[in-house]
């Protein structure tokens, strides 16, 4: 089946600087895929070419079907109304469902009467995704969908979201800095960190393949110089006379080591702490 | 997309069909009131050349000069309020608010959007500018028939013919321009004003080299008999032919200072010069080339708003980020 997007080689540049490098990846369709990183590490960059608002200088990316992109800060005309932002949709877009975003609307309780301007930041944030799933897109992008939303907000975007997901076969690329939100909703992620690719993969897979050790200082030392079997030591070292490590593959251990499966944000933070390592598919190589 | 430019634009197109249409109800009453005026007081044969038509001209005159008070700024104005409110929201104010993601990642593609939004907006700009022109060109003749055309005062050639049509379409994509380049609106406001300033302070001042001037040489006096001319040069010619800019004291005619507003002096002097054969060049513009102005400056600002066009789309397809 074709991935619900794809890019190979793709590089983004603003005048000099290279805000994304040497970028190859592939989300297969009907995932929600995770998009982390720091601040700065090319997420929004990503977003934009693959919606198309970008140019790459190097490479391609390329969606299967349509694309509907939410773009941080939930952009919507101010003056306008609920209902004529969805007149808005209507008419900018071939296909588009009005009854089902009126009614998701209506479920939601928001007015649509009521100026664009005027919304709470939920009611911003449902309003920008009802517009984006009434296109009934094939790939849906959302830049950051959660920032600045208190926790119940939060969760009401993922449940309209999520709801989606299970009704029909959309596949959904959204950006987080923040692990603990994308947990329970994602199944496949992206580790992007300095414009470059550190890990994509399937989350269950990911976990599956990552553990954590815990044990006497001075063993870091030999671990990291000897991996064996394919797995290495993805980061961490001693501190005082523990350490801790975040390793992928399954070495054989010294009996002092204690090692414990790897959850979701111990495995991101391992990789963003050593940029250079790497878990991507077709890259054997970790800590290269 | 034309609901769309309807919705985002029609504050700037109602506000500039309202200043229309009471510019033109203005207009419309003063000339209706000046006719009722010509029919009640006027002297068998006025207005015309006769002397008994003179008071007939300073009351036509009067009434003229109480409107042209109120629509003398505009040629400079209009344009920059144009630039401001038509050409640099359009797409600062995207940018400004983010909505160019939105906007720009619909099924219609940007360069779509662009294409719709600004042949829109300029056909209604340029729409208009050519009301505007033809409202004026009903009106002055009401009350400048026979006395002149609207070729010699720089401030009234660019409020008929085509002139309006092209500064308001300048100004338009300028303020256009200035939006992507800028991405913010103040900034592109403040561009846009300063910059329809400026090319209409140089435009003004290199307009008289649009055709070569007319010379014609007088003698017996130094006034040209056309106050709808544009004057662009004149010196005085010796009586071998020679072009001098002032004739000094081997002309044989001293010139004395006149005290105050009197010209006495200098008007003796004068006599004197045409007395021993001198004759004075004036260098000048006719009315007739009326067209042939209009359509210059039409031809450069519209050549300047296609090459604004061109970079705006440049810019704003490169950088729709």
């Amino acid at each position: 089946m074709r991935p619900a997007l794809e890019a190979t080689g793709l590089g983004v540049r603003y005048r000099r600087t290279w805000a994304l490098r040497d970028c190859s990846l592939a989300v297969p369709a009907g995932r929600v895929a995770a998009l982390v990183g720091p601040n700065g590490a090319g997420k929004s960059t990503l977003m934009h070419a693959a919606v198309g608002l970008l140019r790459p200088a190097r490479g391609s990316v390329g969606v299967a079907g349509e694309v509907a992109f939410v773009a941080q800060d939930k952009p919507l005309y101010e003056g306008f109304t609920v209902a004529e932002m969805l007149s808005f949709g209507r008419r900018m877009n071939a296909r588009w469902d009005d009854q089902g975003a009126r009614d998701r609307l209506g479920a939601l309780g928001i007015p649509l009467d009521r100026k664009a301007g005027r919304l709470s930041g939920g009611q911003r944030a449902q309003v920008a995704l009802t517009l984006a799933l009434a296109r009934r897109p094939d790939l849906l992008v959302l830049d950051e969908p959660l920032a600045n939303l208190d926790p119940l907000a939060r969760h009401d975007v993922m449940r309209t979201l999520m709801g989606e997901v299970a009704e029909r076969e959309l596949t959904v690329l959204l950006s987080s800095h923040v692990v603990s939100d994308l947990e329970e909703t994602c199944d496949w992620l992206v580790v992007l960190n300095g414009g470059r690719l550190q890990v994509s993969g399937d989350i269950e897979d990911l976990l599956a393949d990552h553990l954590v050790l815990t044990g006497p200082a001075e063993l870091a030392g030999a671990l990291a110089a000897r991996p064996t079997g394919g797995a290495g030591v993805v980061s961490g070292g001693p501190a005082g006379r523990q350490a801790t490590l975040l390793v992928r593959g399954a070495p054989a251990l010294d009996p002092r080591w204690q090692a414990r499966p790897a959850g979701l944000e111990e495995l991101v933070m391992g990789y963003l702490r050593s940029p250079e390592s790497a878990a991507l598919p077709g890259l054997a190589g970790v800590g290269t | 997309m034309i609901w769309l430019t309807w919705r985002q634009h029609r504050a700037q197109l109602l506000v500039t069909a309202g200043f229309l249409a009471l510019l033109g109800l203005l207009l419309l009453g003063s000339a209706v009131e000046a006719r009722l005026y010509v029919a009640g007081h006027a002297a068998p044969g006025c207005p015309g050349p006769g002397v008994a038509c003179a008071d007939l001209e300073v009351a036509l005159g009067r009434r003229y000069d109480a409107v042209y008070s109120v629509f003398g700024w505009m040629p400079l104005v209009l344009p920059a309020l144009i630039g401001a409110f038509w050409g640099a929201p359009l797409l600062g104010r995207e940018y400004e608010r983010g909505t160019h993601r939105l906007a720009w990642t619909q099924s219609v593609p940007a360069w779509r959007w662009l294409a719709v939004k600004l042949s829109l907006l300029g056909g209604a700009v340029v729409a208009c500018g050519l009301l505007l022109s033809l409202m004026v060109s009903l009106w002055r003749p009401v009350f400048r028939d026979g006395i002149d055309s609207s070729f010699g005062n720089v401030g009234v050639f660019n409020m008929v013919g085509v002139a309006p049509a092209a500064w308001w379409l300048f100004a338009f994509m300028l303020g256009t321009a200035a939006g992507t380049f800028f991405r913010r609106t103040l900034p592109a406001m403040a561009l846009a004003v300063a910059v329809v300033a400026a090319t209409m302070f140089t435009l003004f001042g290199v307009s008289d080299h649009y055709a070569e001037p007319a010379r014609v040489e007088l003698t017996g006096t130094v006034i040209l008999d056309d106050t709808d001319a544009r004057l662009v040069g004149a010196s005085w010619v010796d009586p071998s032919g020679r072009e001098i800019p002032e004739p000094g004291s081997a002309s044989g005619c001293p010139r004395r200072v006149d005290a105050g507003r009197s010209s006495r002096n200098a008007e003796a002097w004068q006599a004197c010069l045409f007395g021993k054969g001198y004759r004075y060049a004036v260098y000048y513009h006719p009315p007739s080339r009326f067209w042939r102005f209009q359509w210059t400056e039409a031809g450069i600002l519209v050549l300047a708003s296609a090459a604004l066009t061109g970079l705006t789309v440049r810019r704003t397809l490169r950088h729709a980020a």
